[in-house]
């Protein structure tokens, strides 16, 4: 019985999953789901720090760990849950979404992150990934009404089933040299015999990375991103950018760290490959983005970039950047995605935001905020994450690449600074924004919290930030 | 090592030997009587050649899927009946939990109307 005590955040949002099925009929507002989804998810996120007291565990035969990897990605999880529970209350209402399978795959899709970021074997690890990710497929076409919807949702089923059936071939030739799925039997097989032994293990470990490249959406497997957030409704979008991407960014960080450790040479080679294109093409793709909700995927694509900056070293000092990276990336995107859907359909395309800072002070200047924060300017969040991933990539020799990473930020404070100069130095073309319903306010409000004061006290917020 | 096998043949042989005794019984002693159904290839309630851009009623998934959903209980009630004694209540209670996720799916497949066949 004790094993389950690992799972007990997961348990909780299966229990709300099955309730909200349940009552799924008689649910007449939105309201209620929201709510539950919400205290779920704050259920969950204590439960997962009154774990981490218990100290580090495994159960499940040693297929789930409680560390404190496993639980800094669970909190960061439940609480990008509940945010985009409390920011989804306007377009469930607009866009007729049935209300409570909306938050049901919400919080199963959350469910799959939890269980992949506590995985010690491949095979936990793929089942997590595949649950977030089949509950992904139907939040982004749930708006059926909606043509691109449907045309996003069918395109990132067929990239993103093609992705998994990567990361399972590279997992069953991973298990036909090493012999086993657990990490620690291929930690010890890898030990003992090396990647020169067998040139498949190349492969296979090419595989694996290349399907969770897929997962966050690293160049060059980022084209699901931008038609997948662009065709479905903002608050999914914002759940793709964050949750899915922090699971994605933790399970490569344990398979690359724990399973793989002993080949970081290799690994290092193909993680740098990937977060220089992601970093070069998410910026300058970035560039010539119109729509809000595109620019903000290929921002995201950037942002991966750099958060693997931190695990080329392959050292946990460099991990645990990538963790607080991962971390204040969920909230200043989150924040970002939280104007553009208080501002409704005018927050979608990038000329909506002219004269926004005259007829709505407060909203424009937390969006500048969030702006400068994803650029990386000091006093933010963003500065604070992108100095200790650069910094690790320095550490490791990675010279070069570190001053690619500055240069395009330079890069990046254009892209941003654009939205920031429409805002505050144009004249406004629309009406005037309604005002926002509480829960995104309160939303928006922890998300500007969250990135001002981790950038004047970082260490308040991720000091705990332990790798593997 | 190989005698194992010699079952497994033996029973390939017969079935193999039954149902082409089957077919080769029907080709010659049956009667003939074409017509343009029954030389159609068989099908469920589907017309085999069709454009794919023809609609098909929506209520074949939802039978295929609640199918779907007490094979999977039967695949897991089975193994379970027979280690029953040496699992005692704990194994009653982990079923109980099992069949409870399950059924809620069949509850809310039924409460959306998925048994009306109209």
């Amino acid at each position: 019985m004790s094993d389950l005590a690992l799972l007990v955040p997961e348990l909780i949002l299966v229990g709300m999953a099955l309730v909200l099925i349940l009552v799924a009929r008689r649910i007449r507002t939105a309201r209620v789901a929201v709510v539950g989804t919400v205290l779920a998810a704050l259920a969950a996120a204590v439960a997962s720090g009154w774990l981490l007291s218990r100290g580090t565990e495994t159960g499940f035969g040693g297929m789930i760990t409680l560390d404190g990897y496993s639980q800094f990605f669970k909190i960061l999880i439940a609480s990008s849950l509940a945010l985009v529970a409390l920011v989804s209350v306007r377009s469930i209402d607009r866009e007729q979404i049935p209300r409570a399978e909306y938050h049901v795959l919400l919080l199963l899709a959350s469910t799959g992150m939890m269980l992949s970021v506590s995985a010690l074997d491949l095979l936990t690890l793929y089942l997590g990934l595949e649950l977030m990710t089949l509950c992904s497929y139907i939040l982004v076409g749930i708006t059926v009404q909606r043509p691109t919807s449907n045309e996003a949702a069918i395109k990132y089923f067929l990239i993103a089933s093609f992705a998994s059936a990567l990361l399972l071939y590279g997992i069953s030739l991973t298990y036909g040299t090493t012999g086993g799925t657990a990490f620690v039997d291929i930690a010890s097989a890898l030990s003992e015999h090396g990647l020169g032994s067998n040139p498949l293990l190349v492969v296979a470990m090419g595989l694996m990375v290349a399907g969770l490249a897929f997962k966050i959406a690293a160049v060059p497997f980022h084209s699901w991103a931008p038609d997948a957030y662009q065709g479905a409704i903002s608050p999914v979008a914002a759940f793709l950018a964050t949750g899915s991407k922090a699971a994605g960014l933790a399970v490569l960080g344990r398979v690359s760290l724990v399973a793989f450790g002993s080949e970081a040479q290799v690994l290092s080679v193909l993680l740098a490959g990937l977060a220089a294109l992601s970093i070069i093409v998410g910026s300058i793709l970035a560039l010539a983005q119109t729509d809000m909700k595109r620019l903000l995927a290929y921002s995201s694509i950037a942002h991966v970039g750099y958060a693997l900056l931190g695990l080329i070293a392959g050292t946990p000092e460099g991990a645990s950047t990538t963790m607080i990276y991962a971390f204040f990336y969920v909230f200043m995107t989150l924040g970002a995605f939280c104007v553009v859907i208080a501002l409704g359909e005018r927050g979608e395309n990038l000329d909506g935001y002219r004269g926004l800072a005259a007829q709505r002070p407060l909203i424009g200047a937390l969006m500048l905020l969030f702006l400068l924060s994803l650029t990386g300017i000091p006093p933010t969040a963003g500065f604070v994450a992108k100095f200790g991933v650069i910094l690790s990539a320095m550490r490791a020799g990675h010279i070069a690449l570190a001053v690619l990473a500055v240069a395009f930020s330079v890069v990046s404070a254009f892209i941003y600074m654009r939205v920031a100069v429409f805002m505050y130095m144009e004249e406004p073309r629309e009406a005037a924004p309604s005002h926002l319903p509480l829960a995104v306010s309160a939303a928006l409000a922890v998300a500007a919290l969250v990135t001002l004061i981790g950038g004047i006290l970082p260490g308040s917020l991720v000091g705990w930030a332990v790798s593997p | 090592m190989v005698n194992e096998y010699v079952g497994i043949a033996v029973s390939v042989a017969l079935a193999g030997a039954i149902a082409g005794t089957m077919v080769l019984l029907g080709s010659t002693l049956g009667k003939k009587n074409p017509t343009s159904v029954k030389l159609a290839p068989f099908e469920c309630g589907q017309d085999p050649l069709s454009l794919p851009m023809g609609r098909l009623a929506i209520k074949f998934y939802l039978t295929a899927i609640l199918f779907i959903l007490f094979d999977v209980e039967l695949v897991f009630l089975y193994p379970w009946a027979v280690v029953y004694r040496t699992l005692g209540p704990l194994g009653l209670a982990q079923m109980g939990v099992f069949l409870g996720v399950l059924m809620a799916g069949f509850v809310y497949a039924w409460d959306n109307g998925a048994l009306d066949w109209k």
